[in-house]
């Protein structure tokens, strides 16, 4: 006999301004399971995780929590029932100590200051009971590595007595051992009776970790079945909903000569960087975060100082000192981070697409911006590339995802680069807008540019490249070509410290 | 239609709604405000503030703050004096006080983008510094006597209208040009609105911040030739305070202390909004302690209007 599930989600709908965010779903957990969460971005986790979690309401469908029906008002009634949320963003103060952090809002207090001793004290208590024993309740939180600080943040998470602990992509920002690390910690929660709902892209996480999966594809629920009956194809295809080759799209071009060229590229965080990219060509980049990907394109650009190294574009050597000088030789970098880099929010569509454009001097005549010129081009962009708005003076930030990464896009290639350095060009946007994105990097490819792109998604990567480098430390650890592009190899190097002289191919 | 719409619901507009209330209100109850005489000197009233303002304007598009201003004038009008009474002729007078403004600018452009100091730490020290150096530089007393041709930029007339608010108009059509129209103007909204971004869109954020302090050391350099010729008089305690009339009048006039939004037309607004209020008062003869109160209510009420408008829908 089953034991009575900890938490269920019945028929749950969430119905925003024009869009059905979340339909129909029913999701069972039980204490001491490990849920698998899967889904394609958009497919409705977080919505779903913001429902249990007392973010806002259902539209329509019911929460039971421990066999009673549960309405939570806010985040707050979900904690102090037991029901904990790690995001995957880390909500650390910094500059505070592990104690204060797990305490925060809620710092034990004598006479009306605050009781340090009791503080520690039951900050390692709760560090112990979650095996992290071994971390310091006094450490500041800024000096901790990675891996340490979102253990705090599941510490923290578990200090309101959680029963129902859901994770949103806790791997994301890990490296290989502090991810066993995290799952060591997992299977002691799991020995607690604690529940589990652990949201994932790497479907080998979900294969290593959870009992059971739940799939949504859309806001609906497409299956939730236990892990060890399926397959990573079987998920990804549900996912997805259609067929791995019918997603990506390698075009039809030939790489030629070669276009850009690194050698040796090094600054605090790259260590030696040696890698090419040919005119018609797509090259993947394949990391972790922190593996150095970004810090690599910044670097080319010159939009980072870097310590040593050689740039040559068609056999010339090239040290761009600011992204302005490379935009004119027509090698262009597009942010990942797109409210925070790429985009001016505020701004309508027209001028964040001819800002890059102005700095290299078009739709400029005698230091005076061509508003006239600009607009004509920027709509005609906006439209090559599909971007739904309802004209190009609608600000940026009323934009979905897919929507401003096509205006990223659009700033980008209005100047019609011959070197394209996209990083994570589909980063938190919807799979329609992905596939247009797979398109039309075939298509520059098609058309005779280089285009470099930076993707945390392995499918994307081998689906879209016609070569593939893996990056770790700083480092590159493996060049693919051809049938050695699989996951298994990417994977493999990707988690690997580069040993030099290293490649497969 | 969408125009109309975009111009009745922005932040000039209403701003300017408020300039007509209180005219108004002041138009009914002192019989002199409406007078030409009247109205032509709260224009020369708020040529020097309006200056001010301008340079202010440029300085918190970037999303920074120049609190030097009020003390830069002083210090401009002082090194002025000495100069014109050292014998240095006029015209060399003026481009000496204009390259000072430069200098000034330059200071705190280097320590904002090469040191990485907060603008409103190296403004403040500035202010300071700047404010002892007038103390230092006249000995604590006021300097008179200039020759006419310098105080011509001041007190001159040119018909019915006075050379001051000349140089003020022409220089808030200047500045409205270049904000709106040029690669540079357009530049310096993108660095306020974010300077990350801007950087990475090939925007040399450093060149961008360096001009706009210039444009306020500058602007300074112009308030005191202006202001210095107006009384005829450098004084060492002069400008007391502008800096704060002149974030005032930028705020009122809709722009934002995080940068990237605001225009020089607000501006105008929001210094004759500034100046309508002064004026009126004296002409209501309100003592001077309310005046300080009322003004501040009023600050309050214009920004708070600005601020429930664009208050976002969730937090």
């Amino acid at each position: 006999m089953k034991p009575t599930p900890v938490l269920e989600t019945l028929n749950l709908t969430k119905v925003f301004p024009g869009v059905v965010a979340l339909d129909d779903v029913s999701l069972t957990l039980y204490p001491g399971e490990v849920l698998g969460l899967v889904g394609e971005n958009g497919a409705g986790k977080s919505t779903l995780m913001k429902l249990i979690g007392g973010v806002f309401p259902p539209t329509r469908g019911r929460i039971r929590y421990r066999g009673e029906e549960v309405q939570f008002r806010t985040p707050k009634d979900a904690l102090d029932a037991g029901i904990s949320i790690v995001y995957q963003e880390l909500n650390l103060i910094l500059h505070l100590s592990v104690a204060e952090n797990i305490f925060i809002n809620r710092l034990p207090r004598r006479h009306g200051f605050v009781d340090w001793g009791r503080l520690y004290r039951d900050a390692a208590r709760i560090l112990e009971a979650s095996g992290m024993g071994e971390i310091d309740p006094r450490a500041i939180v800024s000096g901790l590595p990675i891996g340490v600080k979102q253990s705090v943040e599941i510490a923290r998470a578990l200090s309101y007595d959680a029963r129902v602990l859901l994770l949103d992509e806790p791997t994301s920002s890990l490296t290989g051992p502090e991810i066993e690390n995290l799952f060591g910690v997992i299977r002691r929660l799991q020995e607690r009776g604690i529940g589990i709902v652990y949201v994932s892209h790497h479907l080998d996480e979900i294969f290593e970790i959870t009992d059971r999966v739940h799939v949504l594809r859309d806001g609906r629920t497409v299956v939730e079945m236990p892990t060890s009956a399926t397959t990573e194809e079987a998920i990804v295809a549900r996912m997805v909903g259609r067929d791995l080759q019918d997603i990506y799209y390698k075009g039809d071009h030939r790489p030629g000569e070669v276009a850009l060229e690194a050698r040796g590229l090094s600054d605090a965080v790259l260590g030696g960087v040696d890698f090419h990219v040919r005119r018609s060509e797509v090259v993947g980049i394949y990391g972790l975060l922190g593996s150095g990907r970004t810090e690599l394109l910044k670097a080319i650009v010159g939009a980072r100082p870097l310590r040593s190294g050689e740039v040559r574009l068609h056999g010339r050597p090239v040290r761009f000192r600011h992204p302005q000088e490379a935009a004119r030789a027509g090698v262009i970098y597009s942010s990942e981070d797109r409210k925070g880099e790429n985009l001016f929010f505020g701004q309508p569509i027209w001028k964040n697409e001819t800002y890059l454009a102005l700095q290299i001097g078009r739709f400029v005549r005698m230091g005076f911006a061509q508003v006239a010129e600009e607009r004509r081009a920027a709509d005609a962009f906006s439209r090559k590339l599909g971007v739904k708005a309802p004209s190009v003076d609608v600000d940026v930030y009323h934009l979905s995802g897919g929507n401003q990464q096509k205006v990223c896009l659009a700033k980008a290639l209005i100047n019609d680069p011959e070197v394209v350095l996209l990083d994570e060009p589909t980063r938190g946007i919807d799979v329609g807008a992905k596939l247009e994105i797979y398109k039309l990097i075939a298509e520059l490819a098609d058309q005779g540019k280089a285009v470099v792109f930076v993707s945390s998604e392995l499918p994307e990567v081998i689906g879209c490249a016609d070569r593939v480098y893996t990056m770790a430390g700083g480092r590159i650890t493996a060049e693919l070509v051809g049938d050695a592009i699989t996951e298994e190899n990417v994977l493999r190097y990707c988690l690997q410290t580069a040993s030099p002289g290293e490649a497969a191919s | 239609m969408k125009l109309n719409k975009s111009l009745l619901s922005s932040s000039e507009f209403i701003v300017f709604l408020g300039l007509l209330a209180v005219g108004a209100f002041f138009a009914f109850t002192s019989p002199v405000f409406l007078t030409k005489f009247n109205l032509l000197n709260i224009l020369l009233q708020s040529s020097i503030q309006g200056i001010i303002a301008i340079g202010m304007t440029f300085v918190i598009l970037t999303a920074g703050i120049d609190l030097s201003v009020g003390s830069v004038v002083a210090l401009s009008g002082v090194l002025m004096a000495l100069m014109l009474h050292g014998g240095v002729p006029v015209w060399a007078v003026i481009l000496i006080n204009l390259a000072f403004g430069v200098a000034v600018g330059l200071f705190h452009g280097f320590s904002i983008t090469k040191i990485g100091m907060a603008p409103f730490i190296v403004t403040l020290a500035t202010m300071a510094m700047a404010r002892g150096l007038t103390m230092v530089f006249s000995d604590g007393k006021t300097i008179f006597d200039f020759p006419a041709a310098f105080e011509f930029f001041g007190a001159g007339q040119i018909g019915p209208i006075s050379v001051a608010v000349v140089i003020f108009l022409l220089y808030a059509l200047v500045a409205e040009v270049v904000l709106r129209s040029t690669v540079l103007g357009r530049n310096i909204y993108a660095v306020g609105s974010n300077i990350k971004a801007a950087a990475l869109s090939g925007i040399r954020t450093h060149g961008v911040l360096y001009f706009v302090y210039i444009v306020s050391g500058v602007s300074c350099a112009i308030a005191g030739l202006v202001l210095t010729g107006r009384l005829g008089a450098a004084m060492p305690t002069a400008a007391m305070g502008y800096e704060l009339d002149a974030i005032a009048a930028v705020i009122i006039g809709g722009a934002s202390l995080m940068g990237g939004k605001g225009t020089i037309v607000g501006t105008i607004i929001g210094v004759l909004l500034i100046g309508v209020i002064n004026n009126g008062m004296n002409l209501l003869n309100v003592p001077p302690f309310w005046q300080s109160f009322l003004k501040g209510a009023v600050i309050f009420l214009a920004v708070m209007i600005d601020s429930l408008k664009n208050r976002p829908s969730e937090v």
